[in-house]
């Protein structure tokens, strides 16, 4: 795996009908005045379940609706199958989308909020009461068909919208933060469930969302979006572990960062000097970097070991005292000063009752990592 | 001293009565006190007196009669003159309304849909004749639509028209005034139903394929109706019993209950008939009133469970 693969170059060439399903060719979408999308390109593969993760502002919202149709790009080009989506308006699209907090109509039932979208289409009675049935089945909420939307609960409403946005067979389904109106239990619970059933239909799915755990629990890949532009693409593991820089790095779960200099750069490993380490990291895989070149190391607080003795090794090891211990019940973690001042956080996995009990406020410990668990970010 | 704290906090009134009484003594004695007169007058009979009408209650040799004298409603049924005003007073109306309708929910759509800052202004714009007075505005109308007016004018100076179009005084005249005064009553419920209209409703229908029109009948209209109803009522029920914009825009073929009213009333001194008229038009006027209670209930309900 090399560090920064994952940023695709503008530039690239693209031409029609290449490995991408859905393919967004240099997209940008200016409002008065601001840069909401900036020359995003991306290729998405078919049958994926891919994630558009950011923050607010970060543009990934105003993709989605460049993708439904409910904004018209400054610019670029995007493509579904084949067919050139950007002139047609939502309504000719081959897409479908569930939307944020679900936009069903409130004064039409389960049945008919899923039928809406194939009424449109002129089926045939017949044809529309079937499939209606079977979506219901889907979701299982045939017992609720004639309800109104405000007699479901959230979690049911969301199946509405799921099935209502399936209901066609659509080429792409959207999602816009789909677990954006559940509350924190039902959201782990319904996130699976939803990938379930994405996954049977076989439909390719563009989610958005701001929830980092969502985009991993959920994503086959993940697009990391900021301020306009894609920041790194991978699958969640890639984003987690390999993180192409800083900002990916420090987006996607708790990370120690430590400023240095690159020391030694060789084919199979590299070497960083940093001040607020006593000895060099030493980093077991090479990468495109020049001798004293400023870079950060970042490695994951669950990669980092915490020991009262001095561990047997020359690199990646530093002295400290326990600050700070944030007890979670599954885990603890504990916050190691350093002598130079630099904070290191280190995960404990609570596998055995009363385990951590040797270690405790102001205890003098060691904090080291393995060579290869730590990542170089040159940006 | 409990005992007598209960006793007195059941015939003493509350401090909420001092916020519910006054509402209900304003409408008892200038609403059910008036009504319960003009009810007795609908049951009396003409007289040459002061006032123009027999008692209805009698208190002669220490025996009370009561005269209930049905004469004016079977007048009213019987004579074809009545009927036809009443008809004619409905079908005016309701056409009115539904003119009202057209011209008022497009208006009302624009707006909802205007930028905050314009919005206001344009709302304003809506209200803003009704601060003049209802009868220079009536009469506004008698010189935009006389033949020697100013439409008239407008339409030979264009060359549109060779003679003057003969508007005045017709029914037509009648309608677009009504359609005038009460597009405010129409436009303004049209708006509060259509403000709060969610705009990711109509993105979900072109989402599942709707094209604009079949949005617009499919999600729109249906979730403007408690405002349509609204709206309608609001100008059909004082449009029925309207006496001002036909007397002076109308021609004399313009038949309106509120005329055959007036014209009883002030024409004929006849108390007890004009009474029976009002009474009747209540009546009539109740059956929409009731409708639009229910359907209001129901939307209230929906959204409530």
């Amino acid at each position: 795996m090399s560090v920064d693969m994952a940023v695709r170059p503008a530039a690239m060439p693209h031409e029609t009908g290449g490995e991408g399903y859905v393919r967004i060719v240099d997209v940008r979408k200016e409002f008065e005045g601001f840069v909401a999308v900036d020359d995003v390109s991306l290729d998405i593969r078919k049958g994926e379940i891919f994630a558009l993760l950011g923050g607010s502002g970060s543009g990934k919202s105003t993709l989605l609706r460049c993708l439904a149709g409910f904004e018209q790009p400054t610019r670029g080009s995007i493509w579904l199958d084949g067919q050139r989506l950007d002139a047609l308006p939502p309504y000719e699209r081959p897409i479908n989308m569930m939307f944020q907090s679900y936009a069903l109509f409130p004064h039409m039932t389960v049945e008919q909020n899923i039928a809406f979208g194939l009424k449109q289409d002129g089926l045939p009675k017949e044809a529309i009461r079937t499939r209606v049935a079977e979506m219901l089945e889907m979701v299982q909420l045939g017992k609720l068909a004639r309800r109104k939307p405000h007699q479901l609960s959230g979690g049911q409403q969301q199946r509405v919208a799921l099935a209502r946005s399936l209901a066609k067979g659509p080429k792409l389904l959207l999602l816009d933060e789909p677990m954006g109106a559940l509350d924190k239990k039902l959201r782990s619970k319904m996130q699976l469930e939803l990938v379930n059933i994405i996954e049977t239909t076989g439909v390719t799915c563009v989610m958005v969302t701001h929830d980092q755990e969502e985009a991993m629990t959920m994503a086959t890949r993940i697009a990391l979006m900021d301020q306009g532009w894609i920041r790194q693409v991978g699958t969640p593991d890639e984003i987690y572990e390999s993180p192409a820089n800083r900002f990916a790095a420090e987006f996607i779960g708790p990370i120690n960062l430590i400023e240095g200099r690159i020391g030694e750069d060789k084919a199979n490993y590299v070497t960083v000097l940093s001040p607020a380490l006593p000895v060099p990291v030493y980093v077991g895989h090479g990468i495109t970097g020049v001798q004293g070149q400023e870079v950060a190391f970042g490695v994951r607080p669950e990669k980092v070991w915490i020991t009262k003795d001095e561990p047997d090794q020359p690199c990646n090891k530093a002295r400290g005292s326990i600050e700070d211990i944030a007890y979670f019940g599954s885990h603890s973690i504990f916050h190691v000063r350093l002598p130079s001042g630099v904070k290191v956080l280190s995960n404990f996995a609570n596998q055995q009752r009363w385990a951590s009990e040797g270690l405790t406020w102001g205890d003098e410990v060691w904090v080291s990592w393995a060579d290869d668990d730590g990542v170089v970010l040159t940006s | 001293m409990s005992a007598l704290r209960a006793v007195l906090k059941r015939f003493v009134p509350g401090p909420r009565w001092g916020v519910i009484l006054p509402p209900y003594l304003w409408l008892g004695l200038f609403f059910a006190v008036p009504f319960l007169i003009v009810l007795k007058i609908s049951f009396s009979r003409l007289a040459i007196a002061m006032p123009p009408y027999t008692p209805v209650l009698d208190y002669v040799d220490e025996a009370l009669t009561l005269h209930l004298n049905l004469g004016n409603y079977v007048a009213l049924v019987t004579d074809s003159q009545y009927v036809a005003a009443y008809l004619s007073s409905i079908k005016i109306a309701a056409v009115s309304t539904l003119l009202t309708l057209l011209v008022g929910y497009p208006m009302a759509y624009v707006i909802s849909r205007l930028p905050a800052a314009t919005r206001n202004v344009a709302l304003m714009l809506v209200v803003l004749p009704s601060w003049t007075s209802f009868l220079v505005r009536v009469y506004a109308w008698i010189g935009i639509l006389d033949g020697n007016g100013l439409l008239n004018r407008a339409l030979m100076a264009i060359g549109l028209i060779r003679e003057p179009l003969h508007i005045l005084y017709t029914p037509m005249a009648a309608y677009i005034g009504i359609v005038y005064c009460y597009l405010p009553f129409m436009v303004l419920p049209l708006y509060a139903t259509l403000i709060k209209l969610d705009d990711r409703l109509l993105e979900a229908a072109y989402d599942l394929g709707a094209k604009p029109w079949r949005a617009f009948l499919n999600v729109t209209l249906p979730l403007s109706r408690s405002g349509i109803v609204a709206g309608c009522m609001l100008v059909m029920i004082p449009a029925v019993g309207e006496f001002v914009i036909p007397e002076m825009l109308g021609g004399p073929d313009t038949l309106m209950i509120g005329r055959v009213m007036w014209g009883e009333f002030f024409n004929n001194r006849d108390w007890p008939t004009a009474s029976a008229v009002a009474i009747v038009m209540l009546l009539l006027l109740l059956v929409p009133i009731l409708i639009f209670n229910r359907v209001q209930q129901r939307e209230l309900e929906g959204r409530l469970s």
